[in-house]
């Protein structure tokens, strides 16, 4: 039973500047006690999440609204474990996939069967499941003879059907979506949103992060609200 | 357990499919990489041949197995002050452990290590060289300065990805660290200055891996300061990535 449960969870974003990036710089610093360059320590931290509490359970459909900068995304990778809480405790049980940014993790020199088959076995396939896919995949992104081609030939797009084809084709038990229909043409759109419709039924959690309301309410039952990484409204929807 | 063995077989998947994709569409594949090595060979034993005024048939296969062993460890450690921020798309978005990264850049090498592997032997069938069972012990001396060239791509990788000038500060000590190296030399001939090749440790990587292939059995004490090296550098990349790793993803 596949489970997400984040308790009291802050992240923290360090941001470098570009002399606390220098090594030279910063060993003039501990050289001069910090006295000839000042500036060196100009790590400033933002808090991206704010002390969130949040329980998710099997057959959980959550979407995540809120402005530009408002924690979503960052919530998304700390629920995939990409960002650890500097305080709090976060435990995912199940098999996590995501699908975040266009193209992210493609190899743009490889073609799009080998990147199918490595973008799987990152979400944790083995190599056997992962070509398994490949004519599912094939099937749902209908790149054709595209998918011979190297990745650096693709349109944004197409980017887009491949690695959604590929997040939703490893049958994982959490699906992580961060915004990804922007891109793709209307008939793609139609076809991803009833590729989640069939996956929302297989698996047992959801979240997805969209600026689009209409797309929140229909695929979510739940509906959680950020601002400066809180959560201001939570409720269930369907 | 099972999410290393996932781990490390999905980096040796990835160096093999990377090096294919690299060399699809040229002719030669990846002897192109052979053939650079040969031509180094070549042109680099016929006059420091002469400069070093040493036998040919001795001083050709030292330099081979050393030119190949130098390509192998400072192509890691160039590679390894980038190799986060190379990976930057799959750090942000999927969780990832950081010594995956490191190790497909091992990989990467140790896979154009046996490409150049070719180079040696045919070196080796110009000008044989005395050789027994002794020349087994390259096995394990390529393990050890392979697991080396690990640690060193983990510890040069973290310093690198939260230090951008850490790069180029790299890049500029490599060709230093070649002539400090016993690549066109053997340790022994330095003379009063072996104090050099003590304190590097690519010196005794090199010996490990060279001697067997010319015929010695590499000294014991070479293999202790090697496997010593080996621990001690697993401790301190275990170390970093437990304190720093999770810092991975805001840096690059």
């Amino acid at each position: 039973m596949s489970r997400i449960s984040l308790r009291n969870v802050t992240v923290d974003y360090p941001i470098y500047n570009s002399r606390s990036m220098s090594l030279r710089n910063n060993l003039i610093a501990i050289g001069t006690g910090g006295r000839i360059s000042k500036e060196t320590r100009g790590i400033v931290s933002v808090t991206a999440l704010d002390d969130i509490t949040l329980e998710l359970e099997h057959g959980d459909r959550v979407g995540l609204a809120g402005h530009n900068g408002s924690g979503k995304s960052t919530l998304l990778r700390t629920m995939a474990g990409v960002f650890r809480p500097v305080k709090g405790q976060i435990h995912v049980e199940g098999r996590v996939s995501t699908v975040f940014g266009l193209g992210a993790g493609l190899v743009p020199e490889l073609s799009g069967y080998e990147n199918i088959v490595r973008m799987a076995m990152m979400l944790g396939s083995t190599r056997s499941e992962a070509e398994a896919i490949i004519e599912d995949v094939e099937r749902f992104s209908e790149l054709g003879n595209f998918l011979s081609v190297p990745v650096s030939t693709y349109s944004d797009g197409m980017r887009t059907r491949l690695s959604f084809g590929v997040a939703t084709a490893a049958h994982p038990d959490i699906l992580l979506v961060d915004e990804v229909f922007g891109a793709g043409d209307a008939e793609f759109q139609k076809r991803a949103e009833r590729r989640m419709e069939e996956f929302i039924e297989k698996s047992s959690i959801f979240v997805l992060a969209s600026h689009n309301s209409q797309l929140l309410e229909r695929f979510c039952n739940r509906s959680i609200r950020l601002e400066h990484g809180k959560i201001i409204e939570s409720e269930e929807t369907a | 357990m099972s999410a290393i063995f996932h781990n490390v077989s999905l980096a040796w998947y990835f160096a093999w499919s990377d090096m294919r994709a690299r060399y699809k569409r040229s002719v030669l594949g990846p002897f192109w990489l052979v053939l650079g090595t040969g031509i180094g060979v070549v042109g680099l034993g016929l006059v420091w041949s002469v400069l070093l005024n040493t036998e040919r048939s001795e001083f050709i296969p030292a330099l081979t197995v050393g030119l190949v062993l130098w390509q192998a460890i400072s192509g890691a450690i160039t590679g390894s002050t980038t190799v986060f921020a190379r990976s930057a798309s799959v750090i942000k978005n999927i969780k990832t452990p950081s010594w995956r990264i490191s190790l497909e850049l091992v990989f990467q090498q140790t896979v154009n290590l046996i490409h150049n592997f070719v180079v040696i032997v045919f070196v080796l069938l110009v000008y044989p060289q005395d050789i027994g069972f002794a020349a087994l012990l390259v096995i394990p001396g390529l393990v050890l300065v392979f697991m080396n060239i690990f640690w060193i791509a983990q510890v040069l990788g973290f310093v690198g990805a939260r230090y951008r000038d850490f790069d180029p500060l790299v890049s500029a000590l490599m060709p230093i660290l070649f002539f400090l190296s016993p690549v066109l030399y053997q340790s022994r001939q330095l003379g009063s200055l072996d104090v050099i090749s003590k304190l590097n440790p690519i010196a005794y990587w090199i010996e490990i891996v060279r001697n067997p292939l010319l015929g010695s059995v590499p000294a014991l004490s070479d293999y202790l300061v090697v496997v010593a090296m080996t621990i001690a550098g697993f401790l301190l990349a275990t170390w970093m990535t437990r304190a720093r790793g999770h810092r991975l993803p805001y840096w690059i």
